[in-house]
């Protein structure tokens, strides 16, 4: 799925640094146009990940941006230019736009959540957290495997007890008890399973003496080093245009939101898009590069 | 110097001070050897084993001392010993601390505050020395049994220890698995140098490679000797440990050998049984077992055609599994792990719907039966942990009666008499040992009356002594209460012994299935340990009782 994926075998710091800016600055430049870059970008590195998996996903929020706008003005009756009257309140074009902005906004962070979900996976997290407090990434890390193995062993449990006709099926109280069986075998297991654990880190030295430290399987490279200056210099230049005022945008009372003409708005709508094209653009480059090759061979 | 001296250690647990679990043990361990620990479940090997590292040492009444390197143990700091003194458990899971297989290797050089570069260069040749490059970045989860279990040696050895203490490492392992796994500790020991303190059941893959064999019994070291010599001496003493030697030892004895000169590997076994049957014609007298019938009318278990897979995408497991179970038979089914044994009980019991195909217990199709479980079938699981939800085993017995039973209490004392469990009533089941918990387990599935049981690797974990007990006990169900058995196993040596037919399942299907000795006869892999040493003279005999019978009746003892 991954593999023309450049961005994701970067180092977590870089994957993290990306996903923070995309994320803060979607919700922070309320303007439709901005938005409109971000909801295209995060759909497109969406669809990098997903490929032909991402159907789905793009229906949902689509129909969640239409009735988040359609229901905003129901709310908020705000407004100068009255569309219709609706249950006796007034329907607004203003609070329609409102609605509409927060629609794209919704859809565009959540891409860029799932983007990020797919791309920090929980190692990558763990080691760049590990890096600055190693326990507390040690504790994270145990967890993430134990949530799963509870749940594995949860089914294990039920599954033998149906055998021996212990099903828990039946009336209320027999399921309640049922689930309670398995949550009292389920808790005897993992007690005795922590107490081997437990064994085992000490085994391995685990809280002696000294300083723990944590091992760092990613490496920063050249690469690492190039994307993070170009995000850097993207991120600087769309937050020197929206510092100047080209992404403001008011809805209430009357619409008026910035025109993106001259140097400055240009300058920062174009940064904004090259900084959540990054990922998209190393893809697709990955992907030309490797089919130039082989059609080589 | 030795490496470990330990002097007149006698240790009793808090809760039992009148019986102590170790009795004046004085054992010497040299830099470099390889000592194989062996003795019945309870006879003091673990709790020896826990003594020869502080953090694990248990508590309770103790004397004597154990030296390391010459000093006290308690001595050597927790960093001397985290490093100097590895440690493998049983359980292959419980032992896994983190999520990520690299971060597992990591995981000790990490708490002793190893730099970037040490811990990279010490990861990578451990990933390289035991073949782990292949699966480096994955899950922990995603390991098969075999692979948690090295990757728990490897971590260890990532620490560059010089002894290595092994607890029954391959207890839950299928054969396969486990020996490679014990070839991988015999090549630590060779090539590197480490000392090597194992204790096993499957004395099969470690007796020869041993330098030294220790034999203990209720807390007391009963042979320390060469495997040969230790072989001889529990022959001469018709001690139970003497069922658990490897057939090569059992044969030899048993065809009247004395003496302490007796073949450890089939391959010298072979070459003993040559010359012993050299210039003489032989005759392969064994009763013939009759072939395992084509057709079988009003069989207990049918499986028609049932085809399984996890997910919607997913491959299938079981690809049209047929085949009819006859009554009051113990019908054992083997093969490699991940072929789809174990799903097949599952997919019998509807734990995993199959999509296609039909399952018929006593003629009745299990997907409409709603009682299955009351009275017609049962399944054992592969971990009888899984069926205790109580305190005592008492209670969880108790559980699976109505509350309205009348005669409630004198169904379980017979149960438990049945399963011999009645001395273990009171106890909490997870204090049991494995061969207990197992039996435990079985009474608590009997008290459903089954007609057809199913078992999911019953022998996994238990010595030899206990697996004659299961055996028994089997054969009891079968013949005094008319129940029908379907077991899938990994020990060939067990269903050779016990069962009354023998299936190969491969690649979603069940093969072939006939009678054990026309089965292991066979094959020239899949088989008996008995049998590989002795099939060039006589390809019927599987077990070492057979081979000893032919022996003596061609007058080669």
């Amino acid at each position: 799925m991954q593999d023309y994926d450049v961005f994701s075998r970067c180092h977590p710091a870089v994957n993290f640094l990306f996903f923070a800016a995309a994320i803060v600055l979607t919700v922070v430049l309320f303007h439709p146009a901005y938005l409109l870059v971000s909801l295209l970008c995060g759909g497109a590195y969406y669809a990098v990940l997903r490929r032909a998996r991402c159907g789905r996903t793009f229906g949902f929020l689509l129909i969640a941006m239409v009735l988040v706008a359609a229901v905003n003005p129901l709310f908020n009756t705000l407004g100068e230019t009255t569309l219709f009257t609706l249950f006796g309140r007034p329907y607004t074009w203003q609070a329609l736009c409102y609605g509409g902005c927060a629609g794209m906004m919704f859809a565009a962070v959540s891409l860029w959540f799932l983007c990020g979900g797919i791309v920090m996976t929980s190692d990558k997290f763990t080691s760049l957290f590990g890096a600055v407090i190693p326990a507390i990434s040690l504790v994270l890390v145990m967890v993430l495997r134990l949530i799963p193995g509870y749940w594995r062993k949860g089914k294990q449990i039920a599954g033998a007890r149906k055998c021996i006709g212990r099903s828990g099926a039946g009336t209320r109280k027999e399921k309640i008890q049922g689930g309670m069986d398995v949550l009292m075998a389920l808790s005897g297991w993992a007690l005795e399973g922590s107490v081997v654990t437990a064994d085992s880190m000490r085994c391995r030295g685990y809280g002696a003496p000294g300083k723990r430290t944590s091992f760092q399987i990613y490496r920063f490279t050249g690469r690492d080093r190039f994307i993070t200056a170009l995000i850097a210099v993207t991120l600087a230049a769309a937050i020197y245009a929206a510092a100047g005022g080209s992404a403001r945008a008011a809805f209430i009372p009357a619409v008026s939101v910035a025109e993106v003409a001259g140097f400055r708005p240009i300058l920062g709508l174009a940064a904004y898009a090259a900084l959540l094209l990054i990922p998209t653009f190393y893809s697709i480059r990955e992907a030309i590069l490797w089919h130039s090759l082989r059609s080589k061979i | 110097m030795a490496q470990f001296a330990i002097e007149n250690l006698t240790f009793s647990y808090p809760t039992d001070p009148e019986h102590p679990s170790l009795r004046e043990v004085s054992l010497q361990v040299e830099q470099g050897e390889y000592i194989a620990l062996c003795g019945k479940s309870g006879s003091g090997k673990t709790t020896l084993l826990r003594h020869l590292k502080t953090v694990l040492t248990p508590h309770g009444n103790r004397e004597g001392s154990i030296l390391y390197d010459g000093a006290p143990l308690d001595q050597a700091d927790l960093r001397r010993q985290s490093s100097e003194i590895g440690f493998v458990m049983q359980n292959p899971d419980s032992q896994i601390v983190t999520d990520k297989v690299w971060h597992e290797l990591a995981f000790g050089l990490e708490s002793l505050g190893c730099d970037q570069k040490t811990m990279r260069l010490r990861v990578a040749e451990m990933a390289s020395y035991f073949g782990i490059q292949g699966w480096f970045h994955r899950d922990v989860a995603e390991l098969s049994g075999g692979q948690k279990q090295l990757l728990n040696l490897a971590s260890i050895m990532a620490m560059q220890p010089k002894v290595l203490i092994l607890d029954e490492p391959t207890s839950q392992l299928d054969p396969i698995a486990a020996s490679d796994f014990l070839n991988t500790v015999k090549k630590i020991n060779r090539e590197l140098g480490t000392t090597v303190l194992i204790t096993e059941h499957r004395l099969e893959d470690i007796f020869h490679a041993a330098d030294r064999c220790v034999v203990m019994e209720n807390g007391r070291i009963l042979a320390d000797d060469e495997p040969k010599k230790v072989g001889q001496l529990l022959y001469t003493q018709k001690s139970d440990m003497f069922t658990a030697m490897p057939a090569p030892v059992r044969i030899f004895y048993g065809a009247g050998e004395s003496g302490a000169a007796s073949p450890l590997t089939v391959r010298e076994g072979r070459s003993w049984l040559t010359e012993k049957a050299a210039g003489k014609k032989l005759r392969d007298t064994l009763p013939p077992q009759p072939e395992f019938p084509e057709e079988i009318r009003d069989p207990a278990l049918e499986v028609k055609e049932i085809w399984f897979r996890y997910e919607k995408d997913s491959p299938d497991i079981l690809k049209g599994v047929s085949f009819r179970v006859p009554k009051g038979t113990l019908f054992s089914i083997v093969g490699g792990n991940g072929t789809g044994k174990s799903t097949t009980l599952k997919a019998i019991c509807g734990i995993c719907r199959p999509y296609r195909g039909k399952v018929r217990v006593d003629g009745q199709d299990t997907a409409k039966c709603k009682d299955l479980f009351h009275g017609k079938l049962a399944m054992l699981p592969q971990d009888p942990q899984c069926l205790f939800v109580k305190k005592t085993v008492r209670e969880d017995l108790e559980e699976m009666l109505p509350a309205s039973c009348p005669d409630k209490d004198r169904r379980i004392e017979d149960m438990a008499k049945l399963c011999d469990i009645t001395a273990l009533l009171d106890h909490h089941p997870y204090d049991l040992s494995g061969g207990e918990q197992q039996r435990s387990a079985l009474a608590k599935v009997l008290l459903t009356e089954p007609k057809l049981l199913l078992l999911d690797e019953p022998t996994k974990g238990l010595d030899s002594f206990f697996k004659r007990q299961l055996a028994g006990l089997l054969h009891r169900l079968m013949t005094e209460e008319g129940v029908t058995i379907v077991m899938v196993s990994h020990d060939v040596e067990f269903c050779a012994e016990y069962a009354d037919s023998v299936s190969m399942f491969f690649d979603g299907q069940l093969l072939t299935t006939n009678t054990p000795r026309r089965f292991f006869a066979q094959n020239s892999f899949y088989t008996t340990a008995a049998n590989r040493m002795s099939r060039h003279l006589f390809p019927q005999a599987v077990t070492a009782e057979d081979v000893v019978a032919l022996m003596k009746e061609n007058q080669l003892t």
